[in-house]
């Protein structure tokens, strides 16, 4: 998978590529945990992103709860496949995706 | 007989003292000494053996004589050179002042010197000479000679004024003396070098140089001397007895002389005084009474033409004195001659009868007298003892005068009565030299009859030789030791300028041969060595240079064969970068710059793997050669399609052929087929690999090997089989990492491998094989490399047979399973949405499989049939259904989500159908889609 970060300030936006499984989540884990200090707008860009497992989900809502805390946080250009899997666990009641 | 004994213990004396420090020098406790202490111990000890040498000395005939030069040489020539000084200097002191108690003082100075010079004598010869060494007994014997020698020389340089007393004293001492010393110093040198069995300078059968030219000088200066001895003592022998001869003819001419005179003189007066009472006229009875009145033998009267006309004799009356030769003498008389007197001699009437005739002219004629012998020795006696009163031959001789008998008249020391022995006259003729004996010595003697007495001159023979043996014994004397001096001085100059700069050339040259080609040789003490040694330094030099050149072709040409074997081996890693159903990893470290260990292995087809390890016997380019050959004959046969025991088969058929230099591989091949896992393997005398089972440890793969490869024609291989799983590795190694040595010898060993391959069991393969030989190199140390150093290592990560993936199911293995599937999807034109589904479906259930399971193999499935597209997980954990779980809450808030359960969830959504069910120990869980 690639990771692509650009701060401006306190607003973070992560470029993510490739597919976020359970081989790949820990990665992106590791990512937000040393970025997040400061945020106060996270942006996840999924452009590049071909598909989500339950191991990236749990990533994701782990960075949600995050930026609940200390401002927000949205997801862009998410694609049918992902927008399926947010569909089915009911993760699109919980996520800002634009 | 007592100083016989005495001289003899004296001679023997050294020779036991010899002996007697020989083991002592040999005992550790003294060796403890340093060298200078036991020098002097044994100087003192043979200093005290020569003053009672002194002390011991024996006279003969008012001569001294002992052995006193023996002890000094022994402890030069045999101990050390300070040993020998220092005997020779106390002996030579002692005897210096032993003349307060009683030595001969003639001899003081020669002896001192003489024993002092001994000394050094020994010293300069065993430095100089002998390198050193102990002498042989030929050295010892030429020793002691010329060391007496120079001694009596001695005797007669320090008393130079009075050669005679001398020569005296050195005659009768010297023989006894210089065999007495002679004999000691040979003696101790010949019971020193039986008793140490050191062939003394004789150690090689091939004489050397020294000892020939020694030889050979020996022998030159031997044949020399022998010459110039026999010429000085011809010479001087004859010129003795030239002068003796000399000097006892013209004594004796001179008696002869007197004599005759005296005695011509006396018979002419008695004849001129008949004369002058005889006229012509007188008869023979006158002629009588005269002879009686002058005591005359005869008296004959001869007229004018030479016949007797009156005599005392009737019956030389009428005789014609011109008849006889001794008469006929007298016929001058008759032409005008006044007297004529004849010596003594046999007459020519009757020679039985001699007579001394004197004749006178008279008137008319002559008268004739003559006398018997006995008549006027009479007479002139007085004369004849005056004549030789004050005459002396030479110094020592003297003159003898007898008479007709032989009875003495006139002996050595005046008048004497006894009587010689005749001499016979016709063997030994007049005024000639012969040897008599009188007075109780030879004696030359040369006799002369006169006047009827015979005159003998004699000259003791020791007299008339005493100059000829003086000058032979300094002659010889001086040529024994000029002739001994220019022995050690020619010896000496050789091995200083020949012999000693050839061994040290030969030092050189042996540290060359032995390889050390930085030696230079320089020996430059005279022109030809020095010409010698450029030429075999600058034979080095170009030596060295070519070797350096050909060392540096050779070094290329082994740089470019190390390149050509080391290509021809795969040695690019990983070698198959798109497959990753398998690891490999293998290295050659060679120790030399090429080797004959060699790895290989190759796809045999997509499915099927073959990797080996092979050791060629012996090192180095032929062993290099012939791994090549082998490597290629292995691999053609292989990928020809053979099993791995035909092609081991084939390969030794082909290597036994022409095999002339014997040579022969152990080599081990397996085939793995990737679809199924099965390891079909053959061993040709190769070490056992080492296997490690998924989550075991590496144990030895020991099965039976067959014959080495090339070793026997006609050897059938047989082919093994074992059962390998995802997971699983293999470890080939060459006998250079357990027989590698440490610097005490030790060997690595298989326990040690087994070790260091545990500890390194989670590694890939590439870290394991370096692990390995970091270990053997920390092992060896500073110890050299000794054998090739080659392993290989394998390890299966997953089976994949058409659409069915099987795999040990850890983290690893996820991203295989994801790999295969994307692979697998792409291959089934699956649309993306539907693959993306199937992804995500994968990655829910494998990492619960790989996380919760437990199990130790896994497989998935994915295939279409028409349209339906199926994914089949199998794993062999403990049973578990997923389906039969509740569906999560996906209402909540995000702080109260739980994410447990998400995943199956999910997959059920997405999937046509989920089923689960166990059978045979195995989950299946199958899904469907349609597309």
């Amino acid at each position: 998978m690639t990771i692509e970060k650009i701060v401006n300030g306190s607003v973070l936006t992560m470029n993510i590529g490739g597919r976020l499984d359970t081989t790949t989540a820990p990665e992106l884990e590791a990512a937000i945990d040393a970025s997040l200090a400061g945020i106060e707008e996270l942006t996840l860009d999924l452009e590049a992103l071909e598909y989500v497992s339950s191991a990236g989900l749990r990533v994701i809502l782990k960075a949600q709860k995050i930026m609940n805390a200390q401002g927000e946080m949205k997801l862009i250009h998410v694609n049918e496949t992902i927008m399926e899997v947010f569909d089915i666990t009911g993760f699109v009641d919980i996520l800002t995706i634009e | 007989m007592f100083n016989l004994l005495k001289f003899a213990a004296a001679t023997l004396l050294p020779v036991v003292f010899a002996v007697f420090f020989y083991h002592l020098e040999k005992k550790p406790s003294f060796l403890d000494f340093p060298h200078k202490k036991r020098q002097l111990i044994i100087g003192l000890a043979f200093g005290v053996l020569t003053i009672f040498a002194n002390e011991f000395s024996i006279s003969s005939g008012g001569v001294p004589m002992n052995v006193c030069d023996a002890a000094p040489l022994v402890a030069g020539l045999i101990f050390g050179g300070p040993a020998g000084i220092i005997a020779g200097i106390i002996g030579g002191m002692e005897r210096w002042f032993a003349v307060y108690w009683g030595a001969d003082i003639y001899t003081r100075t020669a002896c001192t010197l003489g024993t002092i010079l001994a000394g050094f004598l020994g010293a300069a010869v065993r430095k100089y000479m002998l390198d050193d060494k102990k002498p042989s007994w030929v050295y010892g014997l030429a020793m002691g000679i010329t060391a007496e020698v120079m001694h009596m020389l001695l005797v007669f340089l320090t008393n130079i004024s009075d050669i005679a007393q001398a020569f005296s004293v050195v005659k009768i001492c010297a023989m006894p003396m210089i065999t007495a010393n002679g004999l000691s110093v040979m003696l101790s040198a010949l019971v020193i070098s039986r008793l140490g069995k050191e062939h003394l300078r004789k150690a090689e059968n091939v004489q050397n140089i020294s000892q020939t030219f020694q030889r050979w000088l020996a022998v030159c200066v031997l044949i020399a001397f022998a010459c110039t001895g026999f010429l000085t003592y011809t010479l001087q022998n004859r010129l003795a007895n030239n002068s003796a001869d000399e000097l006892l003819l013209l004594n004796m001419e001179d008696v002869r002389n007197d004599i005759n005179e005296a005695s011509d003189r006396n018979i002419l007066n008695n004849a001129k005084e008949i004369a002058l009472h005889t006229t012509i006229d007188t008869t023979s009875e006158e002629l009588v009474q005269m002879a009686e009145t002058y005591g005359i033998a005869e008296i004959n009267l001869i007229d004018k033409n030479g016949i007797i006309i009156a005599t005392t004799y009737p019956d030389f009356l009428g005789y014609d004195m011109a008849s006889g030769k001794q008469s006929s003498t007298f016929i001058p008389l008759l032409k005008g001659t006044k007297s004529i007197v004849q010596s003594y001699q046999p007459t020519s009437f009757d020679p039985s009868l001699s007579r001394k005739y004197a004749g006178v002219a008279i008137e008319g004629g002559a008268i004739q007298i003559g006398y018997d012998a006995v008549q006027f020795q009479a007479d002139i006696q007085t004369q004849v003892m005056d004549t030789v009163r004050y005459r002396h031959v030479g110094q020592d001789g003297y003159i003898v005068i007898c008479d007709e008998n032989w009875n003495v008249v006139r002996g050595k020391s005046g008048e004497s009565t006894i009587q010689l022995t005749p001499i016979d006259t016709d063997l030994i003729p007049e005024n000639t030299r012969y040897i008599g004996e009188l007075y109780g010595e030879n004696t030359y003697c040369v006799y002369t009859k006169a006047e009827g007495y015979y005159i003998i001159t004699a000259l003791p023979q020791s007299a008339a030789m005493f100059n000829r043996d003086i000058a032979v014994y300094i002659l010889m004397f001086m040529e024994i030791t000029v002739f001994a001096s220019l022995f050690a001085l020619v010896y000496f100059l050789i091995k200083r300028l020949v012999v000693d700069n050839i061994r040290e050339i030969n030092r050189s040259l042996a540290k060359i041969t032995g390889g050390n080609l930085d030696v230079t040789v320089n020996v430059r003490s005279n022109e030809e060595f020095a010409s010698l040694s450029d030429d075999i330094n600058s034979t080095v030099v170009t030596l060295k240079r070519y070797i350096s050149e050909a060392e540096a072709r050779i070094d290329k040409e082994l740089e470019f064969a190390k390149s050509i074997q080391h290509s021809a081996l795969p040695s690019v890693f990983p070698p198959y970068p798109h497959r990753k159903d398998f690891e490999i990893f293998a290295s050659m470290d060679t120790a030399k710059e090429v080797g004959g260990d060699f790895y290989d292995f190759y796809l045999l087809n997509d499915d099927r793997i073959a990797f080996l390890i092979a050791d060629v016997s012996g090192k180095g380019i032929p062993a290099a050669m012939f791994m090549m050959t082998a490597k290629t004959l292995i691999k053609d046969f292989a990928e020809s399609g053979m099993e791995v025991n035909d092609a081991f088969t084939r390969a030794n058929a082909k290597l036994c052929e022409g095999n002339d230099a014997g040579m022969f591989v152990t080599a081990w091949m397996g085939y793995l087929d990737l679809k199924t896992g099965l390891l079909s393997y053959a061993n040709a005398g190769h070490n056992p690999p080492v296997i490690c089972r998924k989550d075991g440890t590496f144990e030895y793969l020991r099965t039976r090997p067959n014959f080495i490869l090339a070793g026997m024609e006609g050897i059938k291989y047989k082919k093994h089989e074992l059962q390998l799983f995802p997971g699983d590795q293999i470890y080939l190694y060459t006998d250079g990492v357990t027989e590698a040595q440490d610097v005490n010898n030790q060997l690595y060993g298989e326990a040690r491998l087994l070790d260091v391959l545990n500890n390194n069991r989670t590694s890939d393969v590439t870290s394991l094989c370096k692990a390995v030989h970091a270990d053997v190199d920390v092992f060896a140390g500073e110890a050299d490399q000794f054998d090739d150093i080659t392993m290989l290592a394998f390890k299966l990560h997953f089976l994949k047979n058409g659409g069915t993936l099987t795999v040990s199911p850890d983290m690893a293995s996820v991203s295989y399973v994801t790999d295969f599937l994307e692979s697998q999807l792409e291959k089934l034109e699956v649309p993306m949405k539907v693959a993306n589904r199937i992804k995500i479906a994968t990655d829910e259930i494998y990492s619960n499989i790989v996380r919760y399971s437990g199990a130790e193999s896994a497989s998935v499935h994915c295939d279409i049939k028409k349209t339906t597209l199926s994914l089949i997980f199998r794993d062999n954990g403990k049973p578990y259904n997923p389906l039969e779980n509740d569906d999560p809450d996906i209402t909540s808030s995000a702080e109260d989500r739980e994410i447990g359960g998400l995943g199956v969830f999910m997959v059920k959504k997405m999937m046509d159908s989920v089923e689960y069910e166990h059978t045979d120990g195995w989950n299946v869980l199958t899904m469907r889609m349609n597309i």
